[in-house]
């Protein structure tokens, strides 16, 4: 059945959003942007940088139970932050290079951060190995290192399994590794070669990969995110794309039906709290959407936003409201002196 | 000259060795590189030693590392570290007091005394055709004149043309790349000739070329295909009266130039300097470079692609592309520096244009011509300058704007070539080296 997404409030922040998560009550966001850490009033629409990391900041959770928030920046850190006050609490560098991602476990326990330069590996630029693990499970209380775990550069997304057993990982080479958590055993795991370009025209060397996973209500599959397969990865023109995969079994279930994609990558995926339904989001290239609510059992597209710039991450808050962050393309002109704000923050309603 | 015009036969003479028909054909389908192995050493190619040593001898020299596609001076040589424009990209210090360059550049900031850098290049082009044809050529076309791009130049000027060894050298792993495929498709050597056009090699990731053009008719597609059905039954024909050899001097430059196939060879070189480049194709090929250029080429050009233009994911590929150009330019100045080389050879590293000071929507730079970098080592430069800076943006040029001009003229009035001497050839309006008079950077030059 289709829903029709309407947005019902938006304004923007200095810089673009590259990730988010709410706060308890869900009336306040915190925006992990690539000039620090925003505390954003979502209805009042007032917002105060609390805070930065030594480059951008990539991504934010929070830990209700704690009543903390944890950034993680391409600096490598991930850092712990009171709720209550927004003072700075702990910081752990976790990585040499950039944390992608970050996620935290739905029993609060732990967090999940990965990294991965790519590297030239061979004649044809496959990625190196890594020269640190690649994906890092930490306690979430005290940031001690529980886990750390390998795979091939770079790694960019992460997600626990909701029954917090598992965690997946998926890198530039569209492979994505399924561990215990408990033990840090590998436990699964499937490659795409679907999301990933080598460019014949003009970049000799890969680019793309799994941007966003999420796994399926029941844990049994992994649905991820990307780009399709490009001749000239600069040109950004790759398929709106979405897979599900059994990853026990490395079997491919589903997939973007063609005629419903448009182009451009997409990084973002939530699963809709009726759990029946996935939202996913990125960019538009070419089409009439960048963000698409999909059936998860039919893979049907049941409803669209075009929301005008880039989508990063889309949260549901505790009214089955939709709250999108990302960014516009970077000024180029100042008003004297000041650039004009181009990071974005949306709220929309789902109806059927 | 007869006498040398025989030893030139003499070392370039096709033997008729299966190994010699082999480099043939790789040469002609531009795939020497591949990686067929000979078992024949560059210098067992010169019957004659003094030709041997002629060829090699001692002369300015250059290799360009030509990246095209157009890197970011941000996250190269004019980091801005926590600006908006900076990117997520941190600035290191270098072996000069005070100046900083891209964290992803860790070996050259080590060499930086040895290096380099112009931080003010401003140029007109912002579309990458325009772009290369001026930053190669250094200057803009007027038509119908073509103006030599500077390989044939250097080539022409300090090279040997009766040399076996190709003088000017094309190294591309991947000559696809839009642009800079059309550009490469024009006239090279312009109105010098096309005897100082590039030996190109490479070519390995060729997109094959098996679809018919629209604009080619069914006809004509049958037409060609019979005229080339008729040559390649006259050419094996002529072989096996082994007339081939003695058809015209231009086939004759073509046997000489496979004669020094094994230079092209990169399964030849020794796999511990392999390592030191990289396995990348772009170091390797790097490594080729130096390889020619040790063995008496006088210009090579290394290329692949357009790997630098990127509208999309710029620090998701500059990443990678920024940490190999860093090692290369490290391995290649020390090598040079260590066979005591340095001093005579010129290397360049620089695209069409810069990026811009902000990002896109898709993740990415664009095109940036008003304020951007690029290297310089060796060869009658001065090493550890660093000339004109941009503003804390990096949005303009804020002291010392250097064009297309003034750099041709500083590259060669290092290399010891007049920037002001006029071309006098039949036919051709008054031309110069380098139009408008200008100066070289004196800053640069050494001495």
């Amino acid at each position: 059945m289709q829903k029709t997404i309407t947005r019902i409030h938006d304004f923007k922040l200095p810089t673009a959003i590259l990730g988010a998560c709410l706060l308890q009550d869900h009336r306040e966001l915190i925006a992990a942007c690539l000039d620090g850490i925003y505390r954003v009033e979502l209805d009042t629409k007032k917002h105060q940088r609390i805070g930065g990391h030594d480059s951008y900041v990539s991504s934010a959770v929070y830990i209700p139970e704690q009543q903390t928030f944890i950034t993680a920046g391409y600096d490598g850190k991930l850092k712990w932050f009171s709720a209550q006050d927004n003072s700075l609490l702990r910081e752990e560098k976790v990585h040499a290079f950039w944390s992608w991602d970050m996620a935290l476990s739905a029993d609060q326990r732990w967090l999940a951060s990965v990294t991965g330069q790519y590297l030239a590996g061979d004649y044809k630029y496959s990625p190196a190995q890594e020269t640190e693990a690649s994906v890092k499970i930490l306690d979430a209380t005290d940031g001690k290192l529980v886990h750390a775990l390998r795979h091939v550069p770079s790694v960019q997304s992460v997600a626990f399994s909701h029954n917090s057993q598992w965690i997946a990982a998926g890198n530039l080479m569209g492979e994505v590794r399924v561990w215990d958590v408990a033990s840090g055993e590998q436990v699964g795991g499937f490659e795409s070669k679907d999301f990933t370009s080598w460019g014949i025209i003009k970049s000799h060397c890969y680019l793309g990969g799994i941007f966003a996973m999420e796994f399926s209500p029941d844990d049994s599959e992994l649905i991820v995110c990307g780009m399709g397969d490009m001749r000239d990865p600069m040109a950004g023109n790759g398929k709106q794309l979405w897979q599900r995969w059994n990853w026990k079994e490395s079997k491919l279930v589903a997939q973007t039906n063609e005629k419903q994609a448009g182009e451009g990558l997409m990084e973002s995926l939530v699963l809709h709290p009726a759990r029946d339904s996935f939202l996913m989001g990125g960019r538009l290239r070419g089409g009439d959407w960048n963000a698409a609510l999909f059936d998860l059992s039919s893979g049907e597209r049941i409803g669209t936003i075009k929301s005008g710039y880039r989508i990063t991450q889309m949260l549901f808050d505790n009214q089955g409201r939709l709250v999108v962050v990302g960014g516009q393309g970077q000024p180029g002109k100042s008003n004297e002196g000041k650039f004009p704000d181009f990071g974005r923050v949306e709220v929309y309603e789902l109806k059927t | 000259m007869a006498e040398h015009s025989e030893n030139q036969n003499r070392v370039t003479g096709d033997c008729g060795s299966p190994e010699h028909r082999a480099h043939r054909r790789l040469f002609l389908q531009g795939a020497m590189a591949s990686g067929l192995a000979s078992a024949a050493s560059f210098n067992a190619l010169f019957s004659v030693p003094a030709l041997a040593q002629e060829t090699k001898k001692r002369g300015k020299k250059c290799i360009l590392l030509w990246l095209c596609g157009a890197p970011s001076q941000f996250e190269t040589w004019d980091p801005k570290p926590g600006t908006i424009s900076g990117g997520p990209f941190a600035a290191i210090p270098t072996s000069i007091p005070g100046l900083q360059i891209s964290q992803l550049m860790p070996r050259c900031a080590s060499i930086m005394d040895k290096l380099s850098v112009i931080r003010s290049m401003s140029t007109e082009p912002s579309e990458h055709f325009q772009g290369i044809d001026v930053l190669t050529r250094g200057e803009q076309p007027r038509p119908p004149f073509t103006r030599p791009i500077l390989g044939s130049v250097v080539a022409e000027q300090l090279g040997q043309l009766d040399s076996p060894v190709p003088q000017f050298v094309l190294l591309e792993p991947c000559p696809e790349g839009n642009e800079f495929k059309s550009f490469k498709a024009g006239n090279w050597a312009g109105w010098l000739g096309a005897q100082y056009g590039p030996v190109r090699s490479g070519g390995e990731f060729a997109i094959p070329d098996i679809l018919k053009p629209e604009s080619l008719s069914q006809l004509d597609h049958e037409d060609r295909e019979a005229l080339r059905s008729f040559l390649s039954r006259k050419f094996q024909n002529d072989q096996q009266s082994q007339a081939a050899e003695g058809y015209n001097a231009a086939f004759n430059r073509v046997k000489g130039l496979m004669s020094c196939a094994p230079l092209f060879d990169l399964e030849k070189l020794p796999q511990a300097d392999r390592d030191r480049y990289g396995p990348g194709a772009f170091a390797q090929y790097a490594l080729q470079a130096r390889h020619l250029i040790e063995n008496g080429s006088t210009f090579v050009m290394v290329a692949n692609g357009m790997p630098w233009d990127n509208h999309v994911f710029q620090h998701e590929m500059h990443q990678m592309l920024v940490p190999e150009l860093d090692n290369i330019l490290f391995q290649l100045i020390g090598d040079l520096e260590d066979r005591g080389m340095l001093q005579d050879t010129m290397v360049i590293a620089m695209g069409e244009f810069g990026r811009t000071p902000w990002l896109n929507e898709a993740r990415g730079r664009d095109h940036y011509s008003k304020a951007w970098s690029l290297a310089m080592a060796g060869g009658g430069i001065r090493p550890g300058v660093v000339v004109g800076q941009t503003d804390p943006l990096g949005f303009e040029v804020t002291e010392n704007p250097i064009d297309n001009r003034r750099l041709f003229a500083t590259i060669f009035k290092a290399l010891g070539i007049d920037p002001k001497e006029q071309y006098d050839l039949p036919d051709l309006p008054t031309f110069h080296r380098v139009e408008g008079n200008v100066q070289p950077i004196e800053e640069l030059l050494v001495g």
